[in-house]
C-alpha cells in the first residue's frame, strides 16, 4: 500500500478516494475543535492521526461517524455522504470505530458483545423473534461471533462480562466488535493505551492482518510514534483543531511544524 | 376449593399487580425508566369499563356474548399501543429522571382528564361491570391473569433471546455506543415503551370486570410509585424480579392484616430495608451466574480463511 509518494496537501492522487473530508469544522461555543480539515484517505490504506492532546482528534472521529454534527463540511464515503447521518446509519453505510475511553457493553458477555454490533446486517423484526422464527439468521451472528473472538484470541473467555477483561483485552474485544458491523472502514482511537510493549508490537501486525483480510481502510489516532510509524501508510497531523501536515510518516516527522507543535517553538 | 374463596381474590391480584410491575420492566429493559403504566391500566380498564357498561355499546354486547372481554382486550391493547408511539417518541428524548417525570406528567393528564369527562363517569366513575365471562367468584379471574402472565413471560423470554432484546440490552448499557454500532436507539426505545403500554392496557381492561368499578383512582402518582417499588424490591434486571416483586408486596399487606395499622409501616419498612440491603432487588441479589455459552459446532473450516463480515455489497 505504501505509493512512496508524499503529498504535502490532503490530496490522495491518483489512487481510489474511499473517504473524502471537505472543510469539515465543529464549533463549540467559542472553541473551534475542529478547523476547517480537508483530507482524503484511499482505499486500503492504513490512515493515522496524530497530534498533540485537545488537537481535536478524537472529535473529528466523532464528526466523521454522526456522533457530532459538523457546524459546518462534509464527509463522502464513496457516493455516499455521511454527513448528517445518525450514528447507527454510519455504521450501515460500513463506517464503524472503537473508543478512546473504551465504550463496550460493559456487563454483557464478550460474545453478547459481538452479537449486538450484527445488529445492521441482520433483520429478525420483533414478532420474528418472538416466534423463533430468526434461527437461519440466528445462527449465523452467533458463528460470525465467535470467529470475530477467536480472531482477537479471546474465544475461551466468550461468556465473561465484559468489564472483567484487562485493558488490552478490552481494545481487542471492541475491534472485534467494530468489525462485527461489516465496516469497510474502521477507525481506531488510540487502540494501543493501556497496552503493554509486548501488546504494542502484536497490535501493528494484528491491524495490518485485520485490514488484509476484511479488505478494510483503516483510520487510526495514535499517540505511541513508533507504532504510527510502521503502521501506518500515510499520517495526518492535528494542532488546535487544524490540519498542519498530511504525508507519509518519516517526512511527517521531520516537517519543521510538526516539531514545533510537539516540543514548542 | 375453601382455600381459592378464601385467597383467590388476593392471589389473583398478585398475578395482576405482578404483571404491572411486568410492564415497567418493558421499558427497563432498553435502559428506560417509565412510569407511565398507570396511565396506560387506567384507559385499557375505561374502555372495558365504556363497552360494558354504557347503552351506547349494547348492541355489541348483544351481539358477541362472551366475545366482548376479549374484544375490550384488543382494544384496550391497541389505543394505548398507538397512544404509546404518540407519547413515547417525544417523552423518550428525555433520558433518566426526567423521562420518569414526564410519564408521571402523563399519568396525571390522563386522571384529570378521567375526572372531568362524561363518559368515564367523572369523579363517580364506573361502577356495574358486569363480571367477565360471568364469573360468579373472583377467583375465577385467575384464568384470566395465569393465561396472560404465562403468554407475558413467554414473551420477554422469547424476547431477551431475539435481535431485538439484544438491540434493548444495548441501550441499556451504553445508548451512544449502541448507535455507534448500529443499533437505532430511538425506535427501539419508542418500541419498549409501547410494549409496556400495551401489557398495562390489556391488564387494565382485564381489571375493570375484576375490580366491578372504575374510577379515576386506578391510575395515579402513587400507583406509579407503587409499580417502581415492585422493580425496585424485585430487581430490574431480569422479568421474574418485577413479578415477584409485585406479587410480593401485594401479599404483604394482606398477610399482615392482624397488625391493624402497623402493616403500612412494615411495608415501608420492607421498602427501605430492601433498598438498602438489596440494591439489585431480591432476583439480583440471588446472583445466578449465567451458563457458558456453548459453541456451536463449526462448519468445515478448510475453505479458507473467514471471509469478510456480511459489507454492504454482499448483503
Amino acid at each position: 500500500m505504501n505509493s512512496g509518494v508524499t503529498l504535502s496537501k490532503g490530496d490522495a492522487g491518483s489512487a481510489e478516494v474511499l473517504l473524502d473530508a471537505q472543510h469539515l469544522t465543529r464549533r463549540f461555543g467559542g472553541l473551534v475543535a475542529v478547523n476547517d480539515v480537508s483530507f482524503q484517505v484511499r482505499r486500503g490504506e492504513v490512515f493515522g492521526l496524530i497530534g498533540p492532546n485537545g488537537a481535536g482528534k478524537t472529535t473529528l472521529f466523532n464528526l466523521m461517524t454522526g456522533l457530532t454534527p459538523p457546524s459546518s463540511g462534509t464527509l463522502r464515503f464513496g457516493n455516499t455522504t455521511l454527513t448528517g447521518l445518525a450514528p447507527h446509519q454510519v455504521a450501515a453505510e460500513g463506517v464503524s470505530r472503537t473508543f478512546q475511553n473504551i465504550r463496550l457493553f460493559g456487563p454483557l458477555s464478550a460474545l453478547e458483545n459481538i452479537k449486538i454490533a450484527q445488529h445492521c446486517r441482520t433483520q429478525a423484526g420483533l414478532w420474528t423473534g418472538i416466534f423463533g422464527r430468526a434461527r437461519a439468521e440466528e445462527r449465523r451472528v452467533e458463528q460470525r461471533a465467535w470467529e470475530l473472538l477467536d480472531l482477537v484470541g479471546l474465544a475461551d473467555r466468550a461468556g465473561e462480562q465484559a468489564r472483567n477483561f484487562s485493558y488490552g483485552d478490552q481494545r481487542r474485544l471492541e475491534i472485534a466488535r467494530a468489525l462485527a458491523t461489516g465496516p469497510r472502514v474502521l477507525l481506531l482511537d488510540e487502540p494501543a493505551a493501556g497496552m503493554n510493549t509486548s501488546e504494542k508490537g502484536a497490535l501493528t501486525s494484528f491491524i495490518r492482518e485485520v485490514r488484509d483480510r476484511f479488505d478494510l481502510t483503516v483510520l487510526v489516532i495514535e499517540h505511541h510514534v513508533p507504532l504510527v510509524m510502521n503502521l501506518c501508510d500515510r499520517v495526518a497531523v492535528l494542532n488546535f483543531g487544524q490540519l498542519i501536515a498530511v504525508g507519509d510518516p518519516e517526512r511527517v516527522q521531520k516537517d519543521p511544524k510538526v516539531i514545533e507543535a510537539y516540543l514548542g517553538s | 376449593m375453601e382455600f381459592l374463596q378464601q385467597y383467590g381474590f388476593l392471589m389473583a391480584t398478585m398475578l395482576q399487580q405482578g404483571l404491572l410491575g411486568l410492564s415497567l420492566y418493558a421499558p427497563l429493559m432498553a435502559g428506560q425508566l417509565s412510569l407511565a403504566s398507570p396511565g396506560f391500566y387506567a384507559l385499557g380498564g375505561y374502555i372495558a369499563a365504556v363497552i360494558l357498561t354504557n347503552p351506547a355499546f349494547a348492541g355489541w354486547r348483544d351481539a358477541l356474548g362472551y366475545g366482548i372481554y376479549p374484544l375490550t382486550w384488543l382494544l384496550g391493547a391497541v389505543v394505548c399501543g398507538l397512544l404509546g408511539v404518540v407519547v413515547g417518541v417525544p417523552a423518550l428524548r428525555l433520558r433518566g429522571i426526567y423521562l420518569a417525570l414526564a410519564t408521571i406528567a402523563f399519568v396525571e393528564i390522563l386522571r384529570v382528564l378521567a375526572l372531568n369527562l362524561s363518559i368515564t363517569g367523572g369523579a363517580v366513575g364506573l361502577f356495574g361491570i358486569p363480571q367477565a365471562f360471568g364469573f360468579v367468584d373472583r377467583w375465577q379471574y385467575l384464568w384470566q391473569f395465569l393465561p396472560l402472565l404465562i403468554l407475558t413471560l413467554l414473551f420477554f423470554h422469547q424476547l431477551s433471546r431475539s435481535r431485538t432484546g439484544r438491540a434493548f440490552r444495548a441501550i441499556r448499557e451504553d445508548e451512544l455506543a449502541a448507535d455507534a454500532m448500529g443499533v437505532p436507539p430511538t425506535r427501539y426505545k419508542v418500541l419498549a415503551f409501547v410494549i409496556g403500554a400495551v401489557l398495562a392496557g390489556i391488564v387494565g381492561s382485564m381489571s375493570a370486570p375484576f375490580l366491578n368499578t372504575w374510577n379515576a383512582k386506578q391510575g395515579t402518582f402513587d400507583a406509579s410509585i407503587a409499580y417502581l417499588a415492585f422493580v425496585l424490591i424485585g430487581g430490574s434486571r431480569s422479568m421474574w424480579g418485577p413479578l415477584l416483586g409485585g406479587a410480593l408486596l401485594t401479599a404483604l399487606p394482606e398477610v399482615l392484616r392482624g397488625l391493624a395499622d402497623w402493616r403500612l409501616v412494615i411495608n415501608g419498612l420492607v421498602l427501605v430495608v430492601a433498598s438498602l440491603y438489596l440494591p439489585q432487588g431480591i432476583v439480583g441479589s440471588l446472583g445466578r451466574k449465567p451458563k457458558p455459552p456453548i459453541r456451536p459446532s463449526a462448519p468445515p473450516r478448510d475453505e479458507g480463511p473467514v471471509g469478510p463480515p456480511y459489507t454492504p455489497e454482499t448483503l
